[in-house]
């Protein structure tokens, strides 16, 4: 099967401590340079840590305001900016056009504000808004999305580009941008989860004892073709991306390394994988995190090929993460090297891997990028380097029909078997005040006849999206038992997980600083993909988006998306979860593949 | 002692959420995690910062805990060895 169009790079930039630009970047971490170094007292934190933090403000200080005059941009948002505006500029687009479609990346982007907010009402630490001020600074109107998928997301943004050239015919160009800042609310996060290693980080390694975090931003200007012959040599072309959940734990990596070893699969089925010259892996260097890498890749059957992670130059960039190694992964393989694993000494994981010590020579023409996170999500993208006419890159997607209609069942899997969005079950609005919330939604727990202790740990957006599932799914007969690969999640909103971020600030109060880590995994949005599939067994794509209002049309079509890149996918679970202080409003649809079923139920009243 | 292990039930219990629970409903000899409560590996680290918030001990890493979080009592007893407020 083929697909329509071969998405490949057409530019792209990265704005780091280390250096401004892409090849920069590349020749730094080529001849092993790192900023990672120990900070002491810094943003108010008392115990010290070791990352990667800008220290010349200079450099990003460069972004001139455009098109918004009355207010500054932030740290974030120029970091972004710069990135974009290097990568638009490698690619030579026009970025105000309608064509062309921003996504952003980030996990907590403007997230520090919140220390001087206190309870003043702001857009700013807004993600949407984040996104809007980045798109329109290009004079781009149309509305941005945010992929906010906890350490995936800037796999999760390249997967949604490459669906949204692949399968809409609104867009020729899509812009990536991902970026993180490291903060006090960061950095007291992955310390109170004792995740943080007190030196350089030791991907792989035997004496691994944590993570580094990192500043950085990274963007990546993607494009479509029908005539990939045309591509100029040495092009990077995107074959496949997959997300796949664990269903294991919100925090916990899998120990059998499930979610990733699907996600594995699909992107390499019918891809000759001789062809792989190394495997960028996650590699965050916490035990759990890189065993589980080493299951997963032992597991597939792709030991032998040379493995390495990025995090002993730059630490972990969060959102920026999988983009700005997706870059310099590309960078290497047009260069035909293998960048050496920086940190690691000696190579010690549960299984076995070919973990690369060196610089090295590439033998391959592709390059397969891994990432995993919280809330349970894994996945995989493959590259190829287009050479002369070997070039394939229509490789192993899922339907060769082109764009669908949709809203029309006119989608076709690789079984060639119809599928149709179904419009099945959208739960009435929620408002409740904030008062006796917490009680409220108990209440609504015991109406729905819930035994789930868990729930009394969860935050209000989890414990909505629990409660929205649980109704959903209490009559459907399903296997409860066993995890799930042919079931999808995705959600979204427009305050991602604000309402808990402004709880875990008051745990970091300077005055009484106990930072909570019950609190802080649950300041990521996509905790709540993560909860649902747990209780269900979801095992299949799950994601979260961004985006300033609900809009049915964009929800109809990720699912749309879903459902023709994911042939194996039956049901998605699909909708929006929002809850912000006062505000919350749920509504989630249960879609299927296949014939016609409609089911409704009445939830969640107050 | 029997006062520092109900009040350090009634502290476990609101700080990790354990909805519908009471003191009495808890075996201050029983391990903490594994069977019985079914806390996982966050709610080890939200019972060390327990332990800084209300008695001024900071374990170094989390690894010390497994010890500490053997039972309420084994808890009770090293916060009674070792607190500072």
């Amino acid at each position: 099967m083929k697909n329509k169009y071969c998405i490949y790079q057409k530019g792209h930039s990265i704005i780091s401590p280390l250096a401004c630009g892409s090849s920069a970047n590349f020749e730094a971490i080529a001849s092993g340079k790192s900023q990672l170094r120990s900070y002491g007292q810094r943003w108010g934190i008392p115990e010290p840590f070791f990352a990667s933090v800008f220290e010349d403000d200079n450099v990003i200080n460069t972004v001139e305001m455009r098109h918004c005059t009355y207010i500054q941009y932030t740290r974030f948002e120029k970091i972004a900016i710069k990135a974009a505006e290097e990568a638009i500029r490698n690619a030579d687009i026009d970025a105000s056009s309608e064509r062309v479609l921003f996504i952003l990346s980030t996990t907590k982007g403007n997230v520090e504000l919140l220390e001087h907010l206190g309870s003043c009402h702001d857009d700013r630490p807004y993600l949407w808004y984040s996104a809007q001020l980045i798109a329109q600074h290009f004079g781009n109107q149309n509305t941005p999305i945010v992929a906010s998928n906890a350490c995936i997301s800037g796999c999760a943004a390249q997967i949604a580009a490459y669906n949204m050239l692949q399968y809409s015919d609104q867009y020729d160009y899509v812009v990536v941008v991902g970026a993180e800042v490291l903060s006090k609310f960061i950095i007291s996060g992955f310390q109170s989860f004792k995740a943080l290693s007190p030196e350089r980080c030791k991907p792989f390694d035997a004496n691994r004892c944590g993570l580094n975090l990192g500043e950085a931003g990274a963007a990546i200007v993607y494009a479509r073709t029908d005539k990939p012959e045309e591509l100029a040599d040495s092009t990077i072309i995107m074959e496949a991306g997959a997300i796949n959940n664990d269903a294991n734990h919100i925090s916990g990596p899998s120990r059998t390394g499930e979610g990733l070893l699907r996600s594995i699969r699909k992107v390499t089925k019918n891809f000759d994988t001789q062809r792989i010259a190394f495997i960028n892996a996650h590699g965050t260097a916490t035990l759990y995190n890189d065993d589980m890498e080493s299951v997963a890749i032992n597991r597939a059957g792709l030991q032998d090929i040379p493995v390495n992670s990025l995090k002993g130059y730059y630490g972990h960039t969060l959102g920026a993460a999988g983009i700005m190694e997706v870059i310099l992964s590309s960078i290497a393989l047009q260069k035909r090297m293998v960048i050496k694993s920086l940190g690691t000494e000696q190579p010690g994981t549960v299984q076995a891997l070919n973990v690369c010590m060196e610089n090295n020579t590439a033998h391959g023409d592709a390059f397969l990028k891994l990432i995993s996170g919280f809330g349970g999500s894994n996945a995989a993208v493959l590259f190829s380097l287009r050479q002369g006419s070997v070039t394939r890159g229509q490789g192993s997607g899922a339907s060769d029909q082109g764009p669908v209609i949709r809203g029309q069942g006119s989608g076709v899997s690789d079984q060639n078997s119809e599928f149709r969005i179904q419009n099945s079950v959208v739960l009435p609005q929620i408002t409740i005040g904030s008062q006796g919330i917490d009680d409220q939604l108990a209440q609504l727990y015991r109406n729905i006849g819930m035994n789930y202790p868990k729930f009394f740990k969860m935050d209000r957006l989890c414990k909505f999206g629990i409660l929205g599932a649980e109704s959903l799914l209490k009559d459907y007969n399903f296997d409860r038992e066993n995890v799930k690969a042919d079931w999808g999640i995705i959600l979204m909103n427009s305050a991602s997980s604000l309402d808990n971020d402004r709880r875990y600030q008051e745990t970091i109060a300077t005055d009484n600083y106990y930072p909570s880590p019950a609190v802080f995994v649950y300041t990521l949005a996509n905790i709540v993909t993560g909860e649902i599939a747990i209780r269900h067994k979801i095992g299949g794509e799950s994601s979260f988006y961004v985006m300033p209002e609900y809009k049915q049309e964009l929800i109809e079509e990720v699912i749309d998306h879903a459902f023709t890149a994911n042939p194996e996918l039956t049901h998605i679970i699909c909708g929006w979860v929002d809850v912000d202080g006062e505000e919350c409003e749920v509504s989630m649809g249960l879609y299927k593949r296949g014939e016609m079923e409609t089911w409704k139920r009445e939830v969640v009243k107050t | 002692m029997e006062e520092l292990i109900y009040k350090l039930k009634e502290e476990i219990i609101d700080v990790l959420n354990l909805e519908g629970m009471k003191p009495e409903d808890i075996d201050e000899n029983a391990p903490l995690f594994g069977e019985g409560l079914g806390l996982d590996s966050i709610d080890a680290l939200e019972l060390i910062v327990l332990m800084e918030k209300n008695y001024g001990i900071k374990l170094k890493n989390a690894n010390e805990g497994k010890e500490i979080f053997k039972s309420v009592r084994v808890m009770a007893e090293y916060i009674n060895e070792h607190k500072t407020k």
